[in-house]
C-alpha cells in the first residue's frame, strides 16, 4: 500500500507540479509561520517562569495617587520599606534590594559600560541563580566583591576563570578596584535577569540616600521570596496597614509621608510569574509586553495555519473531481471503498509529511529572523517543536485528505464514466470553495490594515513633534554630583567646540532617569488647587538647545535675578520665575497659558511665580499621558545643579564627529566618568522598540497571510479555468467578446475577495482603535489605511488570476467545446 | 444565396502529423432552407458546422453570409456576428450548469445588450414555443435530455436568428424525445428559420428539405427531399 501511495504521489508531482506545489509550499508556509510565532509567544509566555520557586518570588511595586495625575503603579519601592517588611511579615523568606545602575570598567581612560546593578550578598539565594565559580552566599557579602556574567568574563578576560582577578569598576566618576568572587552561569531560559552583566554590592555610602532612608523615594527594585506561593495574597492584604502604621509622620518628617500616607501611597507585590505581561502596564517597568499583542502574534500563527489548511483542502476537493475517472476504473477493476479511502488518505498525510519537513526548514530559517527583528534570543526549541509538528502534520494531512478521500472514494463508477463532464462537487462544494476564499482573504487583509496601521503608528510616533527641535541635538550622560565649578567647566568646555550653537544643562532630558515631582497649590478663586508636577530645573542656553514652543509669557532671562532659582537657604524667603507646560495650566484650571502668567504656585517650600507657558514636551514614551511640569531656572552663579544632563545645539557638522569632539571635551573636564553625547532618536528608541518590533512581526505575518491566500486563490482559479474551459466555449458560441469573459471571469474570482475585504475592515477597524487607544498620541485611523489594504489586496488577487483569465478568455470556442 | 461556402478547406495540424478535415468545399444554402449533413464519423460534418457557425476558422477558402465576406473578420466582429445572426443546438446540450434553464436562455441576448424587460419577454416566448416555461427556475442537471435539448433550442431561437445550427441535436435522446426536437425544428423552418442540421439518423434526416452526403471531407451527394 505504501508503495501504491509514494508511486501515486510521484506521478502527481510530476503529472500536476502546479497543483503539488502549491499544496506543498502553501502548507510548509502556513507550518513555518505558525511554528516560528508559537516558538515566540511559548517565549514570552515562557518569561521568568523558569526561575527556580517562581511561584514565591514578587517584586515590591509602589502605587502612587497624587494630585493632578492619574493614579498608577511603579515598578520599584523604597528600600526604606525593606527591614519594616521582613519585621511585619514573617512569610518572607529572604528578600533582596537592586538597583540598575551605569558600571563601567577603566582601561587606560577608556571605558566599558556593563548592563550592571548593584544588590545584596542574598541576591543569588533570592532566585535560585547558579555561578559557575564561586559561592553564591559569599560572592558579594566582601564590599569589593563582584560577579560577572560569563559573558562580561570573557569580555574583559578571555576566559571564565577569573576568579580573584582585580577589575577596576567606575560609578558615577569613581573608581574603585573590585575582586572578581563569582561568575554567573549562563542561563538557557528567559527571564528579566538575563541580560545582567555585572553585579556589586551596594557601598555604605548608598545606605544614607534618600532611597534607603525617605518613604517617598525610590531607586531601585526591592524583591521578596515567600515562603509559601499563597503568602501573595495574604501579604498584600495587611499592606495598606503596614503603609499607614510606617510610613506616617508629621508633615516636618521629610522621610514621612505625612498623617495619611495610604491616601497617595500604597506597596503591593507583583508576582513575577507573569510579570512580562503586566509589566506592560506598570510604569518605569523592565520590558513590559502586551499580552494582547502577544495573543493577537499567536493568533495569526494560527491562521496561517488554518489558511494553509483551508488552502490544501481547497485544492484538494477542486482536484478530486479531476481523479474521478481514476477512481472509476480502479473500482471497476475491484478497488474496494477501503482501500480507496486508505490511498487518498494516505496520500494527503504524504503531502502533509513533506510539507511538514518543509515548514521545519522554514522555521529553522525565519526563528533567527524574528530574533533579530524582535531582539529576543529566540531560539528553535525542539522539545516543543517535537510534539507540535507531528500534530500539525496529521491534523493538516487529515484535513486535507479527509473530504477528498471520502467523496473520491464513494463514487460511483458508472456514473462517473458516463458522464461526459468532470464531477465537481456541485453548488455546495462551490460555495465551500468560495467561503474558504473569502476567509482566507479576509484575514489576510484584516492583517494587512492592522500591519498598516500599527507601522503608521510607529512611524508617527517616532516623527512626531516632541515639543522640541530633535535634530541637531546631542545630550550627555548626567554629570554626577553637585560640583558648581566643575559643572561651569563644563559647560563652558561643550561652548568652546567648534560646530557647537548652544550648550545647556537640564535636570531632565529625553528618557530621563531621575525625576523629582512635588505637589503644588494654587490658591485659585475657588478654592486651593493641587497638582503634582514634575520638575525640571534648566541653565542658561537651554531655550537655545532645545528650542521649545512658548505659548504665553516668556522664558527666563539672565538679566531679571528673580528669575534665577533662590539658593537652598533662601527657598522660603524668596519667590522664584518658573516656567509650566500646557498640561499644568490645564490641570490649574487656567483658561488659556495667558491667564496663567503672573499666578503664585508653591509647594510650602518653594513659592514660584508663573512667568512663561511653553508647549508639552515629550521627553519618555508616547504611551504614556505627558506629566504636568514645572521649570525652574539655575544661572550657576551660586546654587549647582545636583546630576545635571548637558545638552548641545550644533550646526554644520556631522552628527558621529560632534559627539565624538563633545566626549572628548568632556573628558577634559571630568576624565574619570564616561560619557555618551547620542541623539534623540538614540535615547527615545526603547519606547518605540517593541512597538517597532511588534510591527515587523505583523508585517512578516501579513505578507505569510497574502501570500498564502493568493496561493489560495491562484489554485482555485487554475482548477476554475480548466473546468470553465467548456462554458467560455459556449458563451463564446452565443457570442460573447474576448473582454466579455476576461470581465466575467475576474469578476467571478474577484468576489470572494471584495467580500472578504468588506468583512475584513469593520474587524480592522475595531481591533485597530482598541490597540490605538494605548497611545496618549495617536494617528488618526483614516479611510486611507483601509483604501491601501483593500486595493493593495484586489490588485494582487487580480495579478493572480489575470494569467488564467487571459488564457481561458483566448481559447477559440470550437476547440473550447470539444474539451472535456 | 444565404450562404455561400467556395473551396474551403480545413486542415488540423499537430507536432508531426496533418488532417484534412475538408477538402475543397462548395456549399450553397438559401434562406428558408432546412439541409440535413450526413456521413460517417469523422467525414468533417461537425467540422463543416463548426465554420458555418464561425466557431472554427477555415484554413482557406471563402465563406459568405448575406453577401458578407466572413473570413477576412477579427475575433470581436465574428462574436458580433454570431450574436446577431446564429442560433446553436448542440449533441450535448451545452447548457451551463452553473445557470438555471432560464438564464441559460437569456445568456445569448445578454451578450446583445438588450434591454431586462425585452430579454425577458423573448425568453419567455422562446420558452413556451418548445414548452419548458414550467422548468425556468430549474438547472440543467434537474431536467430530462430531451427537457435539456428543448432548452437548448429555445436558447437557440430567442435571438430570433438567421440561421440555426444542429448538431446531432437527438443524438443524445431517445426516440419519443428525438422526434419531438424534431417536430420542433421543423415548426421553426415552417415559420422561417434556416436550419442546418448534422445528423447520424437518416429518418431525421428525410425531415429536412434538402440532404447533403459527405465522405472523407467532401460533399458527395447533395439531393432535395420530395416533401
Amino acid at each position: 500500500m505504501l508503495a501504491t501511495i509514494l508511486k501515486s504521489v510521484v506521478r502527481q508531482i510530476r503529472r500536476h507540479p502546479l497543483y503539488v506545489g502549491l499544496n506543498v509550499f502553501g502548507l510548509a508556509l502556513g507550518i513555518g509561520v505558525f511554528l516560528t510565532l508559537a516558538l515566540l509567544v511559548r517565549y514570552e509566555y515562557g518569561f521568568n517562569a523558569a526561575l527556580p520557586d517562581v511561584d514565591r518570588l514578587v517584586r515590591v511595586d509602589t502605587r502612587w495617587s497624587l494630585p493632578g495625575t492619574a493614579p498608577g503603579e511603579y515598578a520599584g519601592s523604597t528600600f526604606h520599606a525593606l527591614s519594616f517588611l521582613r519585621e511585619d511579615f514573617p512569610e518572607i523568606e529572604t528578600a533582596a534590594r537592586l538597583e540598575n545602575t551605569g558600571l563601567s570598567t577603566v582601561r587606560e581612560g577608556n571605558f566599558t559600560a556593563f548592563v550592571s546593578g548593584l544588590t545584596d550578598p542574598s541576591f543569588f539565594r533570592v532566585f535560585g541563580l547558579k555561578l559557575l565559580h564561586g559561592a553564591p552566599d559569599e560572592a558579594l557579602a566582601r564590599p569589593d566583591g563582584l560577579v560577572l556574567s560569563e559573558r562580561a568574563a570573557i569580555r574583559l578576560f578571555g576566559t571564565t576563570d577569573v576568579m580573584g582577578r582585580t577589575v577596576p569598576v567606575n560609578r558615577d566618576g569613581v573608581t574603585v578596584n573590585h575582586t572578581v568572587t563569582g561568575v554567573l552561569a549562563r542561563k538557557t531560559t528567559p527571564d528579566f535577569l538575563s541580560d545582567i552583566e555585572m553585579l556589586a554590592p551596594f557601598a555604605s555610602s548608598d545606605l544614607t540616600r534618600s532611597c534607603f532612608v525617605a518613604w517617598g523615594s525610590d531607586c531601585g527594585r526591592l524583591y521578596l521570596k515567600l515562603r509559601r506561593p499563597g503568602d501573595i495574597v495574604s501579604v498584600n492584604a495587611r499592606m495598606r496597614d503596614f503603609v499607614i502604621r510606617h510610613a506616617a509622620g508629621a508633615d516636618s518628617d521629610a522621610n514621612a509621608l505625612g498623617m495619611h500616607p495610604e491616601k497617595v501611597f500604597g506597596l503591593s507585590l507583583a508576582p513575577l510569574r507573569g510579570a512580562r505581561f503586566r509589566d506592560f502596564h506598570v510604569l518605569y517597568a523592565d520590558d513590559g509586553v502586551d499580552r494582547t499583542v502577544i495573543n493577537s502574534i499567536g493568533l495569526m500563527g494560527l491562521l496561517a495555519l488554518a489558511l494553509a489548511c483551508a488552502n490544501a483542502i481547497n485544492l484538494a476537493t477542486a482536484r478530486a473531481g479531476l481523479r474521478a475517472r481514476e477512481v472509476a476504473i480502479r473500482k471497476t477493476l475491484g478497488a474496494s471503498r477501503k482501500v480507496l479511502f486508505v490511498q487518498f488518505m494516505g496520500e494527503a498525510m504524504l503531502v502533509a509529511v513533506i510539507a511538514g519537513v518543509l515548514g521545519l526548514a522554514l522555521c529553522e530559517i525565519l526563528v533567527p529572523e524574528v530574533a533579530s527583528l524582535t531582539g529576543e534570543a529566540l531560539v528553535v526549541r525542539y522539545g516543543l517543536v517535537g510534539v507540535l509538528l507531528p500534530l500539525i502534520v496529521v491534523a493538516c494531512g487529515f484535513a486535507s485528505g479527509v473530504y477528498p478521500s471520502m467523496v473520491l472514494s464513494g463514487y460511483r463508477p458508472a456514473a462517473v464514466l458516463a458522464a461526459a463532464r468532470m464531477p465537481s462537487g456541485g453548488r455546495g462544494a462551490a460555495r465551500l470553495r468560495d467561503a474558504l476564499v473569502t476567509g482566507q482573504f479576509g484575514i489576510a487583509v484584516t492583517i494587512v490594515i492592522c500591519m498598516l496601521v500599527i507601522n503608521h503608528q510607529t512611524d508617527f510616533m517616532r516623527t512626531a513633534d516632541p515639543g522640541y527641535v530633535r535634530s541637531g541635538l546631542l545630550i550627555g550622560s548626567a554629570m554626577p554630583g553637585n560640583d558648581l565649578a566643575a559643572q561651569r567647566r563644563m559647560l563652558d568646555a561643550l561652548r568652546a567646540v567648534p560646530g557647537v550653537v548652544a550648550a545647556g544643562f537640564g535636570e531632565l532630558a529625553p528618557s530621563p532617569d531621575n525625576k523629582t515631582r512635588s505637589t503644588y497649590t494654587y490658591d485659585g478663586p475657588s478654592g486651593p488647587v493641587h497638582v503634582h508636577l514634575l520638575q525640571d530645573i534648566v541653565s542658561t542656553s537651554y531655550f537655545e538647545v532645545y528650542r521649545p514652543r512658548l505659548l504665553a509669557g516668556r522664558w527666563f532671562d539672565t538679566a531679571r535675578g528673580l528669575d534665577d532659582m533662590p539658593a537652598r537657604d533662601e527657598t522660603r524667603t524668596r519667590t522664584a520665575g518658573a516656567v509650566l507646560n500646557a498640561s499644568a495650566v490645564s490641570r490649574f484650571g487656567f483658561a488659556s497659558p495667558a491667564e496663567a502668567l503672573g499666578k503664585v504656585i508653591g509647594t510650602g517650600g518653594i513659592t514660584a511665580r508663573i512667568i512663561g507657558v511653553i508647549d508639552d514636551v515629550r521627553f519618555e514614551s508616547p504611551r504614556q499621558a505627558i506629566y504636568p511640569e514645572i521649570i525652574f531656572f539655575d544661572t550657576l552663579s551660586k546654587r549647582p545643579f545636583v546630576d545635571p544632563i548637558p545638552a548641545v545645539r550644533f550646526q554644520g557638522v556631522v552628527e558621529s564627529d560632534m559627539a565624538r569632539r563633545l566626549n572628548r571635551a568632556w573628558a577634559g573636564v571630568l576624565p574619570d566618568v564616561a560619557s555618551d553625547f547620542s541623539a534623540v532618536d538614540a535615547r527615545m528608541a526603547a519606547y518605540y522598540s517593541g512597538d517597532e518590533r511588534r510591527g515587523r512581526i505583523f508585517t512578516l505575518g501579513a505578507v505569510a497571510a497574502l501570500l498564502i491566500a493568493c496561493m489560495g486563490l491562484y489554485g482555485l482559479a487554475a482548477f476554475a479555468a480548466a473546468r470553465r474551459v467548456h462554458e467560455i466555449g459556449i458563451r463564446k458560441t452565443l457570442g460573447a467578446t474576448g473582454r466579455q469573459i476576461v470581465t466575467l471571469l475576474l469578476g467571478d474570482f474577484l468576489r470572494p475577495v471584495v467580500v472578504a475585504c468588506l468583512l475584513a475592515c469593520p474587524i480592522a477597524w475595531v481591533v485597530m482603535r482598541r490597540w490605538l487607544a494605548g497611545f496618549d498620541e495617536r494617528i488618526a485611523l483614516t479611510p486611507a489605511h483601509f483604501l491601501i489594504a483593500v486595493a493593495g489586496a484586489v490588485a494582487i488577487a487580480i495579478l493572480t488570476v489575470l494569467g488564467q483569465t487571459f488564457h481561458l478568455a483566448r481559447a477559440e470556442p470550437a476547440r473550447a467545446l470539444r474539451a472535456e | 444565396m444565404l450562404i455561400d461556402l467556395s473551396h474551403i478547406q480545413r486542415l488540423y495540424r499537430s507536432d508531426e502529423v496533418e488532417t484534412t478535415a475538408l477538402l475543397d468545399i462548395h456549399l450553397g444554402i438559401e434562406a428558408g432552407e432546412f439541409v440535413a449533413i450526413m456521413g460517417p464519423s469523422g467525414c468533417g460534418k461537425s467540422t463543416l458546422l463548426n465554420i458555418l457557425g464561425t466557431i472554427d476558422r477555415p484554413t482557406s477558402g471563402s465563406y459568405s453570409f448575406g453577401g458578407q465576406e466572413l473570413t477576412e473578420l477579427g475575433e470581436a466582429a465574428l462574436a458580433a456576428f454570431r450574436r446577431e445572426n446564429l442560433g446553436y443546438v448542440f449533441q450535448s446540450f451545452n447548457l451551463i450548469d452553473e445557470l438555471t434553464i432560464e438564464e441559460n436562455i437569456e445568456l445569448a441576448l445578454i451578450y446583445r445588450r438588450m434591454p431586462k424587460a425585452e430579454r425577458r419577454h423573448r425568453v419567455a416566448h422562446a420558452m413556451d414555443h418548445v414548452g419548458i416555461a414550467h422548468r425556468a427556475r430549474h438547472y440543467p442537471s434537474q431536467l430530462s435530455g430531451g427537457q435539456q435539448q428543448r432548452a437548448a433550442i429555445a436558447r437557440a431561437i430567442v435571438g430570433e436568428p438567421r440561421l440555426i445550427l444542429a448538431d446531432e441535436p437527438t443524438g443524445n435522446l431517445d426516440t419519443e424525445n428525438g422526434a419531438q426536437v424534431m417536430d420542433i425544428l421543423q415548426r421553426l423552418n415552417d415559420e422561417g428559420a434556416t436550419i442546418v442540421m448534422v445528423t447520424h439518423s437518416p429518418s431525421h434526416a428525410d425531415l429536412a428539405k434538402r440532404r447533403v452526403d459527405m465522405l472523407d471531407g467532401q460533399v458527395v451527394i447533395s439531393v432535395r427531399n420530395a416533401i
